[in-house]
C-alpha cells in the first residue's frame, strides 16, 4: 500500500513537504496512504465530513475546532499539503540543531501553542473571549453544569489568565498559563518512520 | 548549499510534470508507476554524464543510503537496483585506489606522532579522495575556505556532537539515527565531509599536539560511525542492521510500555469508578488494590516458606497428637457450625499455628521449619513496614514538584482536560463526565474558599461536636469492655447452655459499634460543616479512634485469656510429666527392664494442654470473617436493597423517594478505607498465630474489589460535594503505618515474653519463641559469628546505636526543614516576580505617574519616547520569568510572539482600563507600588469569584 501512495506521490512533492515540514520521506508517504484512505471522494482533498469519520475527533468535543485547524479562513477542502502542514505541528521537537532553520519550523513549543490557542479562539481575533470560553465548556461538560456556574467557571479562568485586564486570553497570556505544561511532549504524535 | 540548488532545478523540472501528473491522475495505476519509475531514473541518467560533478555525486549518494534503508523494509524498486549496483562498485573502485596512494603517501611522510599514523591512514585517503575532488572543480573551494575559516566554531560543536554521541550508549545513538530523514542524512554527510576535512588539515593546525590528538579522535569515531548511514565505507551493512534493529527495539518498547499498562489490574474499573465518582473514591479502589499487591507478597512469603514446607516435608495429618482432632471433638469436627467457629478439622489444620511441628529441621532439604515461621513472622512485619514508607515517600515526592496549586487551576482545567487520545464512546462518555466532576470539584472548592460566617457559632458547634463524639466513643469503649468481661464469665461456664448471641457477642457488639458509629458521626459533624476534604479526615480520625479502642479492648480481654490458659497448661504440663514418670516406673517395676518402649497410645487420646496459640489464632480468624460478612451485609442492605426499593417503588409511593428522604447511598470513603486498615491490621497481629489468615484475606480482597465496584457502580449516587482527593493518599498510608505499629506491638510482646505452649506449634519445648534463633547461632553458625551476636546485643552497644540514631533524625529533620523553608521562600519570590510583572504591565505609562515624570526629564528619551518605553518591558517581562521558562522555549520565535502581542494591548490599556474596575484599592500615584498589586496576586480579592 505504501509503495503505491507514494507513486501517486511525486518524489519532488515529498521533498518540498519534507522542507516544509520536516516529516521524512517514509513518513510522508505512510500518511499520503492514509491521507488517500480518508479521502472517500477520491478527489485529493479532504473535506470536513471525511475528517468527521474519525471515531477520535466525532467524540471529541472539540472535535469540530480540531478540524477546523485544518482548514484554511473560508475554504471547505483541503490537499495533501494543507494536511501536512497542520500534521507538521505534531512532530515531536528533536533536541538536535543540526539544520536550523531560517523560519521557525511548525512543531515549535510556540507553534504548538498557537495551534491549541486557535482552537479556542473561534472568531479568530487573537483572544480568546469569555463567550469562546462559554462555548468550549459546554461542548466538554454539556449540561450536567448549569449555565451560572460555566459563566462563573468562564470568570475565573479569565481572571486566572487574564494580565493586561481586557477580559479576554490574549496568545501570550495563553502561553504563560500553559508555560509549566509540558507541551512539547503532550502535543506531539509519534509519527512512525 | 548544494543539494539546495540542485533540488531547486529539479523542481523546476518537476513543475512541468506536474501538471501531466494532475491530468493522468486519474489514469490507470499501471501508468502512473511507470512514470514513477521514470521520473526516478531522471537524475540518475543526468547525472552519470556529469559524475566528475560533486554536488550529482552527493546527491547520488544521499539517494543511496535511503534506497538501502528502504530495502530493508519493503522490495527494492528495480530499475533502481542496477544504478545502485553501478554506484557501489564505481565508489568502491575509487575508495580502494585512494587508499592505496594514500599508503605510499604516508610512508613518503616523517612526522613525531608515528603511533598514529597506521590509523590516520585511511584518513588521510579520505582527503586525498578530498584533494582529488578539489582539483577537479574550483567552485566549492570557496566553500572550503569558507569552511576553514569557520572551523573554529564548528569544532568546538563538532566535539560536542561527537562526544556525546560517543559517550552514550550505542543504543541512544542509534535511536537518533533512526529517526534520520533525508535531509538530515544530508546534513549528517556534511558533518562527516567536514570532519574529514578536518582530520586530513589537522596536520597544519597551529594547535598543541594533545588537542589535535583529541580532536583526531573524536573525528575518526564519528566518521567511523556515520560513515555507514551514507552508504560507503565498511559499516553500512552494520549500519543498515543497526537501523533495523533500533527501530526494532522501539516497537518493541513501546509493545511492552502498552503490555505493561494493560496489565495493570482492574486499571479500567477503576477508571470508570473515578469518572463517575471522582478522584475520592477511586483513591479507595487504588488503595484496595495496593492493598491487595501487598498482600499477595505477605502471602508468597508465607505460603512459600511456612505453610508449603510443612505441607509437603512434615508429617501428615494424623501422625501426632497436634495434627490430629482429639477423641472428644472427634464427633463434631466435620459439623458445620463447628466448622464456621473454625473448631474441628480447622483447628488442627495448617491454617493455625498449632499444626506446625517442632522438629528442627524436615525433609530432605533439611529445612529448618520453626526458624523459618519466626522470621516469616516477623519478615511480614519489616517488608509492610519497608513498602509502606516508601510508598509514603514516593506519594510525598510526586506531590512535591506538581505545579503550585491555586494558580491556574481553571484555566488548566479548561484547557487541558479532554484526552485526545479517546477512541472509545464509552470512554468519551466517563470522560464527560470526569471532566464535569473535576469542574465542580473546583467549584466546591472555590466555595469553600470565600465562606465567611459566624465564627463564634461555627466554633460553637465545633466544640460541642467535638465533645459528643468524644461521648459517642467513651460509650463504644464502656460497651465492649463490659461485653469482654460478660464473655470470660461465659466461657466459664457450660458451652451447651449459651445461645449463639452469647457466644459470639463480643463479635456481634464489635461490628455493630462498626456500623453505628460512623453513620452517627458523620451526622454530629454536620455540625462542624468544614470542607468535605478536611471533614473526611476528622471523619476518618474519630472512626480509627473509635476502632482502635475496640480492637485494643479486645486485645486485653484475649491476654487475659491467653494468661489463663497458660495458667491451666502449666498443671496439664505437670500431670503429663507425673504421668509419664508414673508409666516408666510402673512399666521399668513391672516387666523390669530400663528399656522402656514409649507409651502405645493413639495420636487421638494424648492428654494436651489448651494451646494459647490457636485460640489466639481463631480469635482473629472469627473477627476477621465476622467483619467480612458484617461489611458485605451492609453494602448489600444498605446499597443494594435501598436503590432497588427506591428505584421501584418511586412509582407507588407519595413523595419523590429519590430526591427525597431515603434516596440513594453514598460511597462512603472514610468508613471504607478505615474497615481496610483495620482488616489488615488485623491480618498483621494474626498471621502469626494464624498463617491462614493471609490467604484468607487474599480472597477477601479480591471479592471485596469486585464486588465493591459493582456496588458503587449500580447502587451509589456520586457525592453531591465532589472533591478531590489531594493527597489523603498518603493520609490513608499514615493511617495503615499508625495500624502496623500498633499491631506490631502485641505481637512482639508475645513473642518475647510468653512462653509457647508445650506441646502445639513449631516452638514447643522452647521457653521462649525467640530462643529458636539463639539455637541457630549457636549450633549452626561458626563460633565467631556467635560471639559477635552476643556482642551486639550488649546493652552497651544497643543503647548508643539509639542515640546515634536519634541524633541522625533530629539533623535530617532539621535539615528537611531548611528545605522545605528554602522552597516556601523560592515560591513567595516566584510569585514575587509575576505579581510585579503583572503590575507593570497593566499599569503602564498614564498611571505610572511618576514614572512618566522621570521619563519627562530625561532628555533623551523624550524624543523617541514609544520604542524605548516599549521595548523594555518585554525583555524585562522575560529575565523575571525566565527561571520558570522551560529552556529551548525561550527561543527566537517567541520573542517574536511576545513583542508583537505584548505591543497591541499597550495602547489600550490607558485608555479604558487603566484605572482599572479590577484593581481593589482605587488605581493612585502609588498604584504601580508592589504593595497593593502583590496583595492582588495573592490574597482575597482576585478570589473574587461570582457565582
Amino acid at each position: 500500500m505504501g509503495s503505491r501512495a507514494s507513486t501517486l506521490l511525486r518524489e519532488e512533492e515529498i521533498e518540498e513537504i519534507k522542507k516544509e515540514t520536516g516529516f521524512s520521506h517514509s513518513q510522508i508517504t505512510r500518511l499520503y496512504s492514509r491521507f488517500t484512505s480518508l479521502d472517500k471522494g477520491e478527489n485529493g482533498t479532504l473535506s470536513r465530513e471525511d475528517f468527521q469519520r474519525i471515531p477520535e475527533l466525532a467524540i471529541n468535543p472539540l472535535g469540530d475546532r480540531i478540524i477546523n485547524a485544518f482548514f484554511p479562513e473560508a475554504e471547505d477542502q483541503v490537499n495533501f499539503r494543507g494536511f501536512m502542514r497542520t500534521l507538521a505541528h505534531f512532530r515531536p521537537i528533536e533536541d538536535n540543531s543540526k539544520n536550523v532553520a531560517v523560519s521557525e519550523p511548525l512543531n515549535s513549543r510556540t507553534n504548538k501553542l498557537l495551534f491549541a490557542f486557535r482552537l479556542y479562539d473561534l472568531d479568530r481575533d487573537d483572544k480568546i473571549s469569555r463567550d469562546e470560553l462559554l462555548q468550549v465548556l459546554r461542548m466538554m461538560v454539556g449540561v450536567n453544569i448549569s449555565d451560572e456556574q460555566l459563566g462563573s467557571i468562564a470568570d475565573r479562568t479569565i481572571q486566572e489568565a487574564d494580565t493586561n485586564g481586557d477580559n479576554s486570553i490574549s496568545f501570550s497570556e495563553f502561553i504563560k498559563v500553559l508555560e509549566k505544561v509540558d507541551v512539547e511532549q503532550k502535543m506531539s504524535i509519534r509519527f512512525l518512520h | 548549499m548544494p543539494p539546495k540548488r540542485k533540488n531547486h532545478a529539479a523542481i523546476k523540472v518537476e513543475d512541468v510534470g506536474m501538471e501531466i501528473d494532475v491530468a493522468s491522475d486519474s489514469g490507470s495505476e499501471d501508468e502512473a508507476r511507470r512514470r514513477a519509475k521514470n521520473r526516478r531514473a531522471k537524475p540518475q541518467r543526468k547525472s552519470k554524464p556529469v559524475s566528475d560533478h560533486e554536488e550529482d555525486e552527493e546527491d547520488e549518494e544521499d539517494e543511496a543510503p535511503r534506497k538501502r534503508v528502504r530495502k530493508k523494509k519493503a522490495k527494492p524498486q528495480e530499475s533502481d537496483e542496477e544504478d545502485e549496483e553501478d554506484n557501489r562498485s564505481v565508489k568502491r573502485k575509487r575508495s580502494k585506489a585512494s587508499r592505496k596512494k594514500a599508503k605510499e603517501e604516508s610512508e613518503e611522510e616523517s612526522e613525531e606522532d608515528r603511533e598514529k599514523r597506521k590509523k590516520r591512514g585511511t584518513d588521510v585517503s579520505k582527503k586525498e579522495k578530498e584533494e582529488q575532488n578539489k582539483e577537479k572543480k574550483g567552485n566549492v573551494k570557496g566553500k572550503q575556505g569558507k569552511n576553514m575559516g569557520g572551523e573554529n566554531d564548528k569544532k568546538k560543536k563538532n566535539r560536542k556532537l561527537s562526544s556525546s554521541s560517543s559517550s552514550s550508549s550505542s543504543s541512544s545513538s542509534d535511536s537518533d539515527e533512526e529517526s534520520l530523514s533525508e535531509g538530515e542524512i544530508a546534513a549528517l554527510k556534511e558533518q562527516v565531509e567536514e570532519k574529514k576535512k578536518l582530520i586530513a588539515t589537522l596536520r597544519n593546525k597551529p594547535w598543541r599536539m594533545k588537542r589535535r590528538l583529541v580532536l583526531l579522535k573524536e573525528a575518526q569515531g564519528f566518521v567511523e560511525e556515520f560513515e555507514g548511514a551514507l552508504g560507503k565505507g565498511k559499516g553500512r551493512k552494520l549500519y543498515a542492521f543497526k537501523v533495523m534493529m533500533a527501530k526494532k527495539l522501539i516497537k518493541f518498547k513501546r509493545d511492552f510500555e502498552n503490555f505493561k499498562t494493560a496489565c495493570i489490574p482492574w486499571e479500567r474499573k477503576i477508571k470508570d469508578v473515578e469518572s463517575h465518582f471522582g478522584s475520592s473514591v477511586a483513591s479507595y479502589f487504588i488503595f484496595l488494590r495496593w492493598m491487595y499487591g501487598l498482600n499477595m507478597v505477605l502471602f508468597g512469603f508465607m505460603f512459600g516458606l511456612v505453610v508449603l514446607p510443612e505441607f509437603l516435608m512434615g508429617l501428615p495429618y494424623g501422625s501426632i497428637p497436634r495434627k490430629t482432632v482429639p477423641r472428644k471433638e472427634q464427633d463434631t469436627a466435620m459439623d458445620f457450625s463447628v466448622l464456621t467457629d473454625f473448631g474441628g478439622f480447622c483447628q488442627y489444620s495448617f491454617l493455625f499455628y498449632g499444626y506446625y511441628n517442632s522438629d528442627r529441621m524436615i525433609g530432605v532439604l533439611k529445612f529448618r521449619l520453626p526458624l523459618s515461621y519466626l522470621l516469616v513472622g516477623v519478615g511480614i512485619f519489616g517488608y509492610s513496614l519497608m513498602v509502606v514508607i516508601r510508598t509514603m515517600a514516593r506519594n510525598s515526592n510526586e506531590g512535591g514538584d506538581g505545579a503550585d496549586e491555586g494558580e491556574f487551576t481553571f484555566s488548566w482545567k479548561m484547557f487541558t482536560s479532554w484526552d485526545y487520545l479517546i477512541g472509545n464512546p464509552e470512554t468519551a462518555d466517563n470522560k464527560y463526565a470526569s471532566i464535569t466532576t473535576s469542574f465542580k470539584e473546583s467549584i466546591v472548592d472555590e466555595q469553600e474558599n470565600q465562606k465567611d460566617e459566624n465564627i463564634h457559632l461555627r466554633r460553637f458547634l465545633r466544640v460541642m461536636a467535638n465533645f459528643l463524639i468524644t461521648c459517642t466513643l467513651g460509650g463504644s469503649g464502656y460497651l465492649i469492655y463490659f461485653v469482654v468481661k460478660r464473655s470470660q464469665d461465659f466461657a466459664k461456664m457450660e458451652q451447651d447452655k449459651l445461645s449463639w448471641l452469647e457466644k459470639n457477642e463480643v463479635e456481634f457488639v464489635m461490628s455493630l459499634l462498626g456500623l453505628v458509629c460512623p453513620p452517627l458521626f458523620e451526622t454530629i459533624a454536620e455540625l462542624e460543616d468544614y470542607h468535605p476534604r478536611i471533614a473526611l479526615k476528622w471523619q476518618l480520625g474519630r472512626i480509627f479512634a473509635l476502632f482502635l479502642g475496640n480492637l485494643y479492648t479486645f486485645l486485653f480481654a484475649l491476654f487475659d485469656e491467653v494468661n489463663e490458659k497458660l495458667e491451666t497448661e502449666k498443671s496439664i504440663r505437670n500431670a503429663t510429666i507425673w504421668a509419664l514418670a508414673q508409666y516408666y516406673a510402673n512399666y521399668s517395676s513391672h516387666f523390669n527392664t530400663t528399656d522402656v518402649p514409649p507409651p502405645n497410645v493413639s495420636p487421638a487420646d494424648v492428654i494436651r494442654g489448651p494451646c494459647w496459640e490457636n485460640a489466639v489464632g481463631i480469635g482473629f480468624v472469627k473477627l476477621v470473617v465476622s467483619d467480612i460478612q458484617v461489611s458485605y451485609l451492609t453494602i448489600l442492605v444498605g446499597d443494594f436493597l435501598r436503590a432497588v426499593i427506591v428505584r421501584f417503588l418511586n412509582y407507588c409511593w407519595c413523595w419523590d423517594l429519590e430526591a427525597g428522604f431515603p434516596s440513594y447511598g453514598e460511597f462512603d470513603i472514610s468508613g471504607n478505607v478505615l474497615g481496610l486498615v483495620f482488616n489488615q491490621g488485623m491480618i498483621w497481629m494474626g498471621a502469626f498465630y494464624a498463617p491462614g489468615l493471609v490467604g484468607l484475606n487474599i480472597l477477601r480482597l479480591l471479592s471485596s474489589m469486585y464486588y465493591q465496584c459493582w456496588a458503587v457502580m449500580c447502587c451509589n449516587v456520586p457525592h453531591e460535594r465532589v472533591f478531590k482527593a489531594s493527597r489523603s493518599n498518603n493520609f490513608y498510608m499514615g493511617l495503615l503505618l499508625l495500624v502496623l505499629f500498633l499491631s506490631l506491638l502485641p505481637v512482639v510482646y508475645t513473642i518475647m515474653t510468653l512462653s509457647p505452649s508445650f506441646d502445639c506449634g513449631p516452638f514447643s519445648g522452647q521457653d521462649r519463641m525467640y530462643d529458636v534463633v539463639m539455637e541457630t547461632i549457636e549450633q549452626d553458625l561458626p563460633s565467631f559469628l556467635s560471639n559477635i551476636f552476643s556482642y551486639a546485643t550488649n546493652p552497651g552497644l544497643i543503647l548508643p546505636a539509639v542515640l546515634l540514631m536519634l541524633l541522625a533524625l533530629y539533623y535530617l529533620n532539621a535539615v528537611s526543614k531548611g528545605y522545605q523553608q528554602a522552597n516556601m521562600d523560592l515560591k513567595r519570590k516566584m510569585k514575587m516576580a509575576r505579581d510585579e510583572e503583572k503590575n507593570r504591565r497593566n499599569n503602564k505609562d498614564s498611571t505610572n505617574q511618576v514614572m512618566k515624570d522621570l521619563e519627562d526629564l530625561l532628555p533623551n528619551k523624550s524624543l523617541i519616547p514609544p520604542p524605548i518605553k516599549e521595548e523594555p518591558p518585554p525583555p524585562d517581562a522575560k529575565g523575571s520569568k525566565s527561571p520558570k521558562i522551560k529552556p529551548g522555549a525561550a527561543a527566537k520565535g517567541v520573542n517574536l510572539q511576545k513583542d508583537v502581542s505584548l505591543a497591541a494591548p499597550n495602547p489600550r490599556a490607558p485608555v479604558t482600563y487603566a484605572p482599572g474596575p479590577r484593581r481593589g484599592p482605587p488605581g493612585n500615584a502609588r498604584g504601580p507600588q508592589p504593595g497593593p498589586g502583590r496583595g492582588r496576586g495573592r490574597g482575597g480579592p482576585p478570589r473574587r469569584y461570582e457565582s
